[in-house]
């Protein structure tokens, strides 16, 4: 969907679709955080509360069945806008063996790689190069015209080296990609200033030859417009580019963490507003939506949020005893035949 | 005037050899130190082989076209004593001399590559012989060596249902002594050549029995005991007791002022005797059996005579039940009824002790009463016990009671 | 005429850019120049934008392949030494070999690593890293001995859908020969008996299948008959012919080239051990390179790894157990 036109973020379709991702990773973060405290999820619960329009805006600027998306730790809003069902959250989360992972792995290390969402690893920076494989494939195959891959980041995945070569090597390659880095501003606990030391992440881009963009992470029309415009130059054959938002994680790291390491000011600064709450007025100064509208759009989200979480309830969880435990796809041993 | 030799180089990781294209010098001509002189090609790339010293090319082997592997001879060098000094070089007298000092052939590098995948075997002269400096694989401490079983040797004697003890006859020839299996192939094969029978399952369970009980650190003790009281009384009995019963009587009597004497070490625990049953020793054919009279310290010989007759009468006719032959905590053997003087028994697996008897002899004792040697009947009394439990002092005392009460037999 | 172990990799390699179109290799600087080794020489012109060099960003190339076999290609990535692919062991270990595990898609990459020690390489260009890799659950590890070898296993190897460690050996590179590549061809995770005997058992793979041999022609001259068994692939361990040769001799040595904790050798007596106690005449035997570095002087370098002569002395041993 093309949110664009003159260069002004006008598109009511595409803000009206970014804000309903936007507000379906919320609600479904909000339960999936009750579930967590009610001892019904074991391991941890990841939100992306704060980084919603950013995430949002990439998943809705993809084209799903076409485009690549690798998700990060906070990207609940880009995958449900890139078209992952609420489900695939819940049962992995849940532990259903119906869930994508099957009890394999949990919370946010999901993903469905043959629809084009690769499963993140932990090590940050990892799937910067997975995705620019995945295009380089495309560009084997012939099929790469039309295509974009994009991946979200942190501000401390920046420091890594998989970040540094993943995106140089896009670069070199000068493959269709985006990397969003939703700079949140702490690294878990670690603030900016301790993780880099340059006065903004996107001056990394000059030095990888690539585009790059700024944008107010907490403002969906700016996000919508930036983030789409990159994904736009990436697809018509600009290369790799770089996005940079600036927000803050309205959350802990996990919900395990009460973030209270983040200073009061930076709390009740800018960058401490909340995204859905700037996306609603917008909306409604803009007659994208009206309130009776996004207060309907709420109750229904609520009541599919609910459904997703009863039914990955229901099912199944893995069974030691009928698990196959093999982490090969190759069943050894191997007859001659089989071999060739 | 020294001699340095051109050497093919290694140009490169894993590079065997190289071509020579082009040669750039001439024998006679003269070459200056870190000069280019001979181009070659390797499978990676095309190089020159430099000159490690001033000097005149004497000598040109290497022909353009050819390839030759790391470290061949391609050229010569005449070159200055100064000059040899200057840079450190190697001269082929100075290799020479190494050479028959140390009576090493190539480069290192040239010899351990041509020593492992050379696949000319003319290219290198064999290593001397490897002559091994440790002695060999220590052998498990504790064990001896004689005395260590491999896995593969349990293995094989379990195949064979071979026991450790029926390995005694082999000398072992592995580390420490020990026995291998190929020793003991070796050991079945000469016995195959011997002739031999099945063993009956009585022989086979005493010696099983046997075998499981002289794993204990056993040691015998005796002392002579009279025997004309004893006699004397049973002749004056109907029906008549055997001599073994006065014996088994007596035994029991001095267990019941000593019971621990009677324990059966397992662990840090002693376990004591919960009744003080005492079995016999009945020779039956080809083997041993031991049924057991119960609760001999409350009965009277009289009492036991119909009791013990029947015993031994079954255990003859091979009649008797496994709970006839359990639950002992000694036994008493008489093998002085096959004329046997003395022997030293040796207890069941699960017993402590064993009172034997061997067969009574007529002969002169010192009477201090009347000052002179009497004629008495005196035999061998010995008490064979489980040293980790009983010590010769106890063993002592035990044995020197049982002859104290059959002194009084009467009492019995 | 004769191919050379190195000829077979990269006949290999033509075979089945020839054949597959969803092979292709990446690399740092394979395609021009050939590759550091020429394992790739000629390919790039033979079969263009289907041989790439890569920048020098380990991390990044294995990523990359993962990415492209999700999407159906069949990546061949060269480390221009198996050392630099420690930059690359988190995608490797944690991207490439977790993933069929975790979502049931496959990665068929294979990760042409240049393992083993040459004389000068040092510390950096020499080591062996199959027991690292085969520590990881997901990862197949080959270790080929010979030319045959190379070349089967490595079309093999590419064929399997799982992530492959193809451990190929430097000094074998040039230095081992055959008349042709049509050896036997035996299937992946299968030993080979490289030589029969009856007194005592060699476990070997990569360049240490040589070194058994030729320890193992020194003992036979005292009448010593000694059975080397090639691995070929470390993982999966042919154990079934391990123990049917342990079972025949009773004594075992694991002959590495890899450092001596834990690691192949290792690996081979605790399962020996676990599963075949009864066999053993002798405790198993292990001869690995020193615990240090390798070293970098040719010297230092052949007394490091194991040897013909530090072979026969450890079978001396065995042997008068």
């Amino acid at each position: 969907m093309q949110p664009y036109a003159d260069g002004v973020v006008t598109n009511r379709d595409f803000l009206r679709s970014v804000f309903h991702s936007m507000l379906r990773a919320r609600i479904l973060e909000n339960k999936l955080s009750s579930l967590y405290k009610a001892g019904k999820i074991v391991g941890g619960v990841y939100l992306g509360r704060g980084q919603e329009a950013v995430s949002a805006s990439l998943g809705t600027a993809l084209i799903q069945g076409s485009d690549f998306f690798a998700p990060l730790i906070r990207d609940q809003a880009g995958r449900t806008a890139f078209g992952e069902p609420l489900i695939d959250c819940t049962r992995t989360y849940l532990g259903s063996v119906e869930g994508p992972m099957r009890g394999r792995d949990g919370n946010i290390h999901r993903g469905r790689p043959k629809m084009g969402m690769p499963a993140m690893i932990s090590h940050l920076g990892a799937q910067v190069p997975v995705i620019a494989g995945m295009l380089f494939a495309k560009r084997l195959q012939g099929t790469l015209h039309g295509r974009v891959g994009a991946t979200c980041i942190g501000d401390g995945a920046t420091s890594t080296g998989a970040f540094h070569e993943g995106l140089n090597l896009a670069a070199v390659e000068r493959l269709p990609m985006v990397v969003v880095v939703a700079n949140n501003q702490f690294a878990y606990s670690t603030p900016n200033h301790r993780q880099f030391a340059c006065a903004d992440l996107v001056e990394k881009a000059r030095g990888y030859g690539i585009g790059g963009f700024s944008v107010d992470g907490t403002d969906l029309m700016a996000c919508a417009s930036v983030i789409g415009e990159a994904v736009r130059i990436a697809r018509e054959g600009g290369g790799p580019q770089l996005v940079v938002a600036r927000l803050l994680r309205l959350s802990g790291h996990g919900e395990h963490d009460d973030g209270s390491y983040v200073p009061a000011e930076i709390r009740s600064g800018f960058y401490g507003r909340d995204c859905i709450e700037v996306a609603m007025r917008q909306l409604v100064e803009n007659q994208f939506a009206t309130v009776d509208e996004i207060l309907a759009w709420q109750e229904e989200v609520a009541e599919e949020v609910q459904r997703a979480v009863a039914q990955a309830q229901q099912e199944a969880v893995p069974d030691p005893y009928h698990e196959d435990w093999t982490a090969l796809a190759t069943r050894f041993p191997l007859t001659l035949s089989q071999a060739q | 005037m020294p001699t340095v030799p051109i050497l093919m180089p290694q140009l490169g990781e894993s590079i065997a050899e190289a071509t020579v294209i082009r040669l750039g010098i001439a024998v006679g001509d003269s070459v200056r130190t870190d000069q280019e002189i001979i181009e070659v090609e390797t499978n990676k790339a095309v190089m020159g082989v430099t000159t490690l010293c001033d000097g005149v090319v004497s000598e040109l082997r290497a022909v353009e076209g050819v390839s030759y592997s790391v470290g061949t001879l391609l050229g010569l060098l005449e070159v200055t004593d100064a000059e040899v000094l200057r840079t450190g070089v190697e001269s082929l007298e100075s290799i020479e001399a190494k050479r028959s000092a140390t009576n090493q052939t190539n480069s290192p590098a040239q010899a351990e590559a041509n020593l492992h995948f050379a696949l000319d075997d003319d290219a290198y002269e064999e290593a001397p012989a490897v002559v091994p400096s440790i002695k060999g694989l220590p052998v498990p401490t504790g064990t001896m060596g004689a005395h260590y079983i491999s896995p593969r040797m349990r293995a094989r004697m379990n195949d064979l249902g071979i026991r450790e003890a029926d390995i005694s006859a082999i000398a072992g020839t592995g580390a420490g002594g020990r026995v291998t299996v190929e020793d003991l192939e070796r050991f079945l094969d000469y016995l195959g050549t011997w002739p031999s029978s099945n063993a009956s399952p009585m022989r086979l369970a005493v010696a099983d029995a046997m075998r499981r009980s002289w794993t204990r650190p056993l040691a015998t003790v005796g002392l002579p005991l009279l025997l004309d009281r004893a006699l004397d009384h049973r002749r004056a009995q109907s029906p008549k007791p055997g001599l073994t019963l006065y014996l088994l009587r007596a035994f029991a009597l001095a267990l019941t002022e000593n019971p621990t004497t009677a324990g059966y070490l397992i662990g840090d625990k002693v376990v004591h005797p919960r009744s003080f049953d005492i079995g016999v020793a009945v020779q039956v054919e080809d083997g041993v059996v031991v049924p057991v009279v119960r609760k001999v310290d409350q009965k009277t010989l009289s009492d036991l005579v119909a009791e013990y007759d029947d015993l031994v009468d079954r255990a003859r006719r091979r009649r008797l039940t496994e709970q006839d032959c359990s639950g002992g905590i000694a036994t008493v053997t008489n093998f002085g009824t096959f004329g046997l003087t003395t022997g030293t028994p040796i207890p069941l697996p699960n017993e402590t002790l064993i009172l034997g008897i061997g067969a009574g002899v007529k002969k002169p004792v010192w009477s201090a009463q009347v000052e002179a040697f009497l004629p008495a009947i005196e035999a061998d009394l010995l008490l064979t016990f489980d040293h980790r439990v009983v010590d010769g002092g106890g063993a002592g005392v035990l044995l020197n009671r049982v002859s104290e009460l059959l002194q009084k037999p009467e009492a019995l | 005429m004769s191919v050379t172990y190195i000829d077979a990799i990269r006949e290999a390699q033509e075979k089945l850019l020839r054949e597959d179109d969803r092979v292709f290799l990446y690399g740092q600087d394979i395609a021009t120049f050939g590759g550091a080794f020429k394992a790739t020489k000629g390919l790039a012109e033979q079969f263009p934008n289907r041989v790439f060099d890569a920048p020098i960003s380990e991390d990044a190339m294995i990523g990359m392949a993962v990415g492209a076999a999700i999407e159906g290609m069949r990546p061949i990535v060269e480390m221009q030494f198996a050392d630099f692919s420690s930059i690359a062991f988190n995608q490797i270990v944690n991207q490439a070999a977790t993933h069929f595990y975790r979502t049931g898609v496959p990665i068929p990459l294979t990760v042409r690593l240049p393992s083993g020690g040459t004389p000068g390489s040092g510390p950096f260009h020499s080591q062996s890293m199959e027991g690292i890799y085969a520590q990881y659950p997901g990862l197949v590890v080959l270790t080929p001995a010979t030319v045959s070898d190379a070349y089967h296993m490595l079309l093999d190897g590419v064929a399997l859908d799982d992530p492959v460690i193809y451990c190929e050996h430097k000094f074998l590179y040039r230095w081992l020969k055959a008349k042709s590549i049509n050896g036997d061809h035996l299937p992946i995770g299968q030993a080979r008996i490289t030589r029969p005997g009856k007194h005592a058992t060699v476990v070997a793979y990569s360049a240490m299948v040589h070194e058994a041999v030729r320890a193992a022609d020194r003992l036979a001259q005292d009448g010593w008959e000694i059975e080397v068994v090639d691995l070929r692939s470390v993982k999966p361990l042919d154990l079934d012919t391990i123990l049917a040769s342990v079972a025949r001799t009773g004594r075992l040595l694991a002959v590495g080239e890899a450092f001596p904790w834990g690691g192949v050798t290792a690996e081979v007596i605790a399962r020996v051990t676990e599963e075949g106690f009864h066999l053993l005449d002798a405790p198993p035997q292990r001869l690995n390179a020193r615990d240090t570095p390798v070293p970098y002087h040719p010297k230092l370098w052949a007394a490091h790894r194991p040897t013909p002569e530090s072979i026969c002395e450890a079978l001396r041993k065995l042997l008068s157990f």
